[in-house]
């Protein structure tokens, strides 16, 4: 785990510039919201899930949270159809929140192109301490 | 920064305008009012759920689901909105959504103000009187690059229809929803006895918000926010944007204003079914109404209960509920002191 200004990163995922988190097992792929992801979100009350099936395109709004009355975008970080969807958030939005690594994922999408993963970043980058430092200076984190 | 002071425009304008320079990137203010009404859920709300759609179809009252967040809300011409489209990479939009919020908020509670109401931005996202009632509601999206925030000044408020479009399941329930609402939510007019002219409200409105964005001139909308809005309209009328819905998470009861939240829970005990209706505010229960299906003895110790509910936090109903059992010698076959527990804590 690398940790980056006190927030938790997985080694073996990778992450997007929208702080989505992907987990890459084969064409098999979960997603979820990283945990610096989740704290500038603050406490997720809804989440609009996607349908099992939709084809999504890279950088495609296709689900989204609020908190504070506040609707934000989940952006595809692949493209490929969507093969899950984690009902359990149904009951327990908040999973987001308290294990975004864990039971709180997201989505699971059936990846279309495996090579879009080398435009994410890694948890030992620099790009990615980069931008989590500029981050946490504009959300005031 | 462009001004875009529409004044009174069609009600289905008065939503679509913004989602549509939001899409567009077209960043700017817009001050305006529907000129009928008309009822506006938030993007994850169950319209079935939380809209009584026979009595909105039966008086003529269109609805609308909105890209922007929060629940149920009756909107006419006796709320002045603002609608603010920012891009997201415009360098106000910096620090989290509580700094953006209290940025664009704080021009609202001065506003109110100088309208003679002493007001003040209270985080995350509410406008409140010095007594702490709501004065504005408020809410805001990530649209397409832009972020967008809007909100109303409340000139007057039809409390009755507000109440009465929501879908509540009896009178009893609907009450409380109205005596809660009045007493948290105010308007310009109660407070000041009076409802200003358009200008004498939208025109501090503008001047407060000159003080974040600089000179605000007025300007026509332009042409391709008109004809982006008319390719918007089927999607956003379509069954199926109103009655999507797959969304998780659930909001307990009606939410009044933050904090505060009416809750009508029924909890099936081994004794029957028992019931509390009570108001929820800052973790504090007011008003509470305990109902249901099963024996007490002596009779009149469940209104006595009521009356030492009141006023107490959440947090101490356990010890409190359970010291009332002892205290008063209460007896309630099948039903115990943690079912209570459970009906009003959850």
């Amino acid at each position: 785990m690398t940790s980056i200004l006190g927030y938790e990163f997985p080694e073996d995922l990778f992450f997007t510039r929208d702080h989505i988190w992907v987990k890459a097992d084969g064409d098999d792929v979960t997603i979820g919201l990283s945990d610096f992801g989740q704290a500038i979100a603050g406490d997720i009350l809804f989440i609009e899930m996607p349908n099992i099936g939709r084809v999504i395109a890279k950088d495609e709004a296709f689900m989204s949270m609020e908190s504070g009355k506040w609707v934000g975008r989940v952006k595809a970080p692949i493209s490929g159809t969507v093969s899950e969807a984690n009902e359990e958030l149904e009951w327990e939005t908040n999973l987001v929140n308290s294990d975004p690594y864990g039971e709180g994922w997201l989505a699971k999408i059936k990846a279309s192109d495996l090579s879009e993963l080398d435009t994410l970043l890694r948890a030992d980058s620099p790009e990615l301490e980069a931008l989590i430092t500029e981050e946490k200076a504009k959300y005031n984190k | 920064m462009r001004l875009f002071h529409l004044r009174s425009v069609d009600w289905l304008d008065s939503q679509l305008i913004y989602h549509a320079q939001a899409r567009l990137g077209i960043e700017g203010i817009n001050i305006l009012a529907p000129s009928t009404p008309y009822v506006c859920i938030g993007y994850h709300q169950n319209l079935a759920q939380e809209v009584d759609l026979e009595y909105c179809k039966a008086h003529d009252i269109p609805v609308f689901r909105r890209e922007v967040g929060g629940g149920a809300v009756f909107l006419d011409g006796d709320q002045i909105f603002y609608q603010i489209v920012l891009h997201k990479d415009n360098p106000l939009v910096r620090g989290d959504k509580a700094d953006l919020y209290k940025l664009l908020l704080e021009p609202v509670a001065q506003t109110y103000a100088d309208l003679g109401i002493p007001s003040q931005y209270r985080p995350v996202n509410d406008v409140v009187t010095l007594e702490g009632r709501k004065i504005s509601g408020t809410g805001a999206a990530e649209i397409g690059d832009s972020i967008v925030l809007v909100g109303n000044l409340i000139a007057d408020f039809d409390y009755e229809t507000m109440t009465r479009v929501l879908r509540i399941p009896d009178e009893k329930y609907r009450d409380k929803v109205f005596k809660s609402m009045r007493e948290n939510l105010t308007t310009i007019k109660r407070e000041i006895g009076q409802v200003p002219t358009w200008d004498a409200m939208a025109g501090p409105l503008i001047r407060n918000y000159e003080s974040i964005f600089g000179t605000l001139e007025a300007v026509e909308l332009p042409d391709e926010v008109r004809r982006e809005a008319e390719v918007l309209k089927p999607q956003f009328l379509s069954q199926d944007w109103l009655f999507k819905r797959r969304t998780a998470g659930k909001q307990e009861g009606i939410k009044i204003a933050t904090g505060v939240n009416v809750i009508n829970r029924a909890h099936k005990a081994p004794g029957g079914l028992i019931r509390a209706l009570f108001e929820l505010k800052d973790e504090v229960i007011f008003q509470v109404s305990l109902s249901g299906d099963y024996f007490c003895y002596p009779q009149d110790t469940v209104s006595r209960l009521e009356a030492a509910l009141e006023g107490k936090a959440v947090s101490d109903l356990p010890d409190l509920i359970e010291a009332f059992y002892q205290d008063e010698d209460f007896e309630t076959p099948g039903i115990s002191p943690q079912d209570w527990v459970k009906v009003l804590v959850g």
